[in-house]
């Protein structure tokens, strides 16, 4: 067994330290309140929200699933009809926060709500993520054994689902996993369209009541609930294989008559998760614009890139170092530490900026309401996303590289540098992408723990929803949509990039 | 680490126990607020107070519910020196945990007491009343009562939002003046008949497109609608339930002052004096609480609402309300 290198250990392990700052809090809350917190769990409702909450996270991950994958093959590996195009609009949705989608589909079809409501408009938000992450395993998958498949005579169909699929497994169920973590700690989209989960329970707990024991007794069911799903998902996904062999060449699958309905789906699926939303806002912001304050909205616009660019920065630094000791280093104490980064990942925000409000306001008062704190609460939050981003760029990186560089007379922490970041960098800084444009939308952390005259898009957004003034919301809205866009736009290409190379 | 924790908590109590015990704070010069009112409607008063007063003021916008619950993981050791609440729910809860000092006779005498803590530790700054927002077409005749939405007819056509606090106080007052037996009762058809929403903006944009015909709301979103788009353009109507009900309820925002000091008070005052006052009446179309500032004129007289007698300050017990409107599956 390789021992890490004492950089990534001390980065590993501060993270997973910082991550337990909120598994503390939740166990000082519970100390202090057992008994009301034993009733809070031991009530009919409790039953209720479980299965409200595992209906909805099974049922969008499955169809979140299905469309992300069938995007993401259309689009790399066939020839349907604008790919590229259909692509982009796959990856777009991502740049929308989900309570902005909710918003919008509000106002399109009026009263929506409810299990139907809550399941389409997830599902839509979550999809890209699966997208990205197959198009990126198919786009650097190696065609040959689909080849061999295809002339031992197994049809199209066939070679999809026992050769094509078992190669993408991981990145689709680690996507999955992300899916149906993010399903399980939302609460805008849920709240604006009135289905009861765990997380609104908790969200109601506080607002309502101002009851920290009951809420923290929920968070825990649900931190419980996570690690369940984290553990099925480690258990079907297989492990990420450090990469033998360098890319080959690509196999693209006639559709044949299916052309034309396949495009049709895929345009359908765009209707709905791009150009709907994103019609919606525009007609939104051009009634709002007339009272929109420019200066107003350009501060607001560079305190979400500024705390975006650092957060993304930083959580890469952090995710690199776990993700290469877990996968390149194999060793258990990087495991232990990449599955406490997981843990926590789907305990709502709201808790996680409570918890740091309380360890910072009475314990590290000095970064308290600073910056520093919102970003640790991000590293908290997403250092998962970025996790899921990096395993399959790094894990990618052939090991015979590393080897022949070692032979050469390269220490191993001089190849580590020098020959897998640099040839995962292109995954890195998509991972990296992906973290900043999740915490441009972030929101209920950011309101608690930002400082008092640090603005963002989405606080200013937040700000003109309590307005109720939806039309001055939109502005914010749209050039969240714009900004956040930019980044999905790069992923997509970004994932893309293997097979253009081939190609050209 | 716990114990270290409550070390450093016993320590922080010690010290602002020895701050509390020293005269008032004259010097201070800078003063931090939480403010669960939205930065549009209070930021300009603001900036008149720092413009008259020379005192700095750093203001901290958030939802006043997690404004309290930022204030109570705090506790002692809180940045803040005024909290300016949008409901009376907020400030009970931050006030019970022993966070709010008690305010001067001075300021306390400026407002009837109906309007603020019977502790003395919040005073209400602006009133705002419970109405029933209608669709005159499809509305002819007006309930007596808010207990007659619990009758067969009104199922599918009436909006609340249980989780909103202004609804929850609303449920309180009921509690204490009906009782929780038929209250709970008015819940339980409030579950059968009622279509369930986040918040009042929420409920009124129902009413106006017609997609239900009436809903429970403050009287002031009416106003704030009409302002933005236009009364004329208005579809719905507001409208008041017969003398007495408590549907009817006159509810307050209010402040409080977590760490004192001079400019704190003057900070208080300042959203108490006729200017304050005002401002509030005008922008906001809420009713103004102190002596000699008359409401905007098409407003009813806050003494004409046909209230019900109740004690502001018995809105407090909002664990129970809660267990009420959980039981009857509401929230």
């Amino acid at each position: 067994m390789r021992k890490a290198p004492a950089l990534v250990v001390v980065l590993g392990v501060f993270a997973a330290l910082v991550t337990t700052v909120p598994i503390g809090y939740l166990a000082v809350r519970l100390i202090q309140g057992w008994q009301a917190a034993l009733a809070e769990i031991l009530r009919f409702r409790t039953l209720e929200l479980l299965g409200n909450t595992g209906l909805l996270v099974l049922a969008v991950t499955a169809s979140a699933l299905v469309i992300g994958f069938s995007q993401a093959w259309l689009t790399t590996k066939t020839n349907v009809v604008f790919a590229a195009g259909f692509a982009v609009s796959a990856a777009l949705p991502l740049a929308i926060p989900s309570y902005v989608m909710a918003l919008s589909y509000i106002s399109i079809f009026n009263g929506l709500s409810g299990f139907f409501a809550a399941w389409l408009v997830l599902t839509l938000a979550t999809s890209p993520l699966v997208f990205l992450a197959v198009t990126a395993a198919l786009a650097r998958l190696d065609s040959s054994s689909e080849e061999v498949a295809r002339t031992l005579g197994l049809g199209k169909l066939q070679v999809l689902l026992k050769v094509t699929w078992p190669q993408v497994r991981t990145a689709a169920t680690a996507s999955g996993l992300l899916v149906a973590l993010y399903v399980l700690g939302e609460f805008g989209a849920i709240a604006l369209l009135r289905y009861d989960t765990f997380t609104r329970a908790i969200y109601n707990a506080y607002r309502g009541s101002f009851d920290r024991t009951s809420a923290a007794a929920l968070a825990v069911v649900l931190l419980l609930i996570t690690l369940l799903v984290i553990w099925f998902e480690r258990k079907y996904r297989g492990e990420y294989v450090a990469s033998k062999k360098q890319l080959g060449k690509k196999l693209r699958v006639d559709l044949g008559i299916w052309r034309l309905p396949a495009a049709l789906w895929l345009g359908l699926i765009a209707i709905f998760s791009t150009a709907l939303p994103i019609a919606s806002l525009v007609i939104w912001s051009i009634q709002g614009s007339a009272n929109l304050d420019l200066g107003v909205l350009l501060d607001a616009l560079w305190g979400s890139v500024q705390l975006a660019g650092l957060a993304g920065i930083g959580i890469g630094i952090f995710g690199t170092a776990i993700a290469l000791w877990s996968i390149r280093y194999r060793s258990r104490l990087g495991q232990i530490v990449e599955w406490s980064s997981w843990s926590i990942h789907a305990v709502p925000a709201i808790v996680v900026g409570l918890a740091l409000v309380f360890f910072g306001a009475n314990v590290t008062p000095w970064i308290y309401q600073t910056s520093w704190l919102l970003l640790i609460a991000y590293l908290i939050l997403f250092l998962p996303n970025a996790l899921a981003g990096l395993a399959t760029p790094i894990a990618q990186v052939p090991v015979l590289l590393e080897e022949v560089s070692q032979s050469l007379g390269v220490p191993a922490n001089k190849s580590m540098a020098r020959v897998v970041l640099p040839i995962a960098l292109p995954g890195i800084v998509a991972a990296v992408s992906l973290v900043g444009l999740t915490v441009l939308k972030e929101l209920p952390a950011t309101l608690l723990l930002r400082p008092s005259s640090l603005n963002t898009l989405a606080t200013r957004l937040w700000g003109a929803t309590e307005d109720l003034a939806y039309s001055q919301a939109a502005p914010y809205a749209l050039l969240l949509v714009i900004i956040a866009g930019l980044p999905a736009l790069a992923l997509n290409l970004q994932a893309r990039r293997a097979l253009s190379e081939v190609r050209s | 680490m716990k114990k270290t924790l409550s070390y450093i908590v016993a320590g922080a109590l010690a010290l602002s126990l020895t701050a509390c015990s020293n005269p008032l704070d004259e010097d201070k010069n800078s003063i931090t607020v939480y403010a669960g009112r939205s930065e549009s409607l209070v930021q300009p008063l603001i900036d008149s107070f720092q413009e008259e007063t020379g005192i700095q003021v750093e203001v901290r916008y958030a939802g006043s519910a997690e404004l309290a619950a930022q204030l109570l993981e705090e506790g002692q050791n809180s940045p803040a020196d005024v909290f300016f609440a949008q409901d009376a729910g907020a400030l009970g809860a931050v006030s019970k945990a022993g966070l709010l000092i008690q305010l001067p006779d001075s300021i306390l005498e400026k407002v009837p007491a109906s309007y603020s803590a019977a502790d003395g530790s919040w005073i209400g700054v602006s009133g705002r009343v419970r109405v029933l927002n209608y669709n005159p077409q499809r509305v002819s005749q007006l309930p007596q009562s808010v207990f007659d939405l619990a009758q067969p007819e009104w199922k599918g056509r009436v909006g609340i939002a249980p989780t909103n606090a202004s609804f929850q106080a609303f449920v309180t007052a009921m509690q204490v003046i009906e009782g929780d037996a038929k209250t709970l009762q008015w819940l339980e058809a409030m579950k059968e008949n009622a279509v369930l929403y986040e918040k009042n903006s929420a409920i009124l944009e129902a009413v106006e497109s017609g997609a239900i015909d009436a809903g429970l709301i403050n009287h002031y979103y009416w106003f704030a609608r009409g302002q933005e788009v236009g009364f004329e353009n208005l579809t719905s109507k507001i409208g008041q339930f017969a003398s007495g009900d408590v549907g009817n309820l006159i509810n307050a925002a209010g402040v409080g002052i977590v760490a004192d000091s001079k400019a704190a008070r003057q900070f208080v005052e300042y959203l108490l004096s006729e200017t304050g006052q005002r401002y509030f009446a005008d922008q906001t179309s809420e009713y103004p609480l102190i002596d000699g500032v008359t409401a905007p004129v098409d407003l009813t007289p806050l003494a004409e609402i046909p209230a019900p007698a109740i004690d502001l300050n018995d809105l407090d017990r909002l664990d129970q309300t809660l267990d009420l409107i959980r039981a009857a599956g509401l929230i």
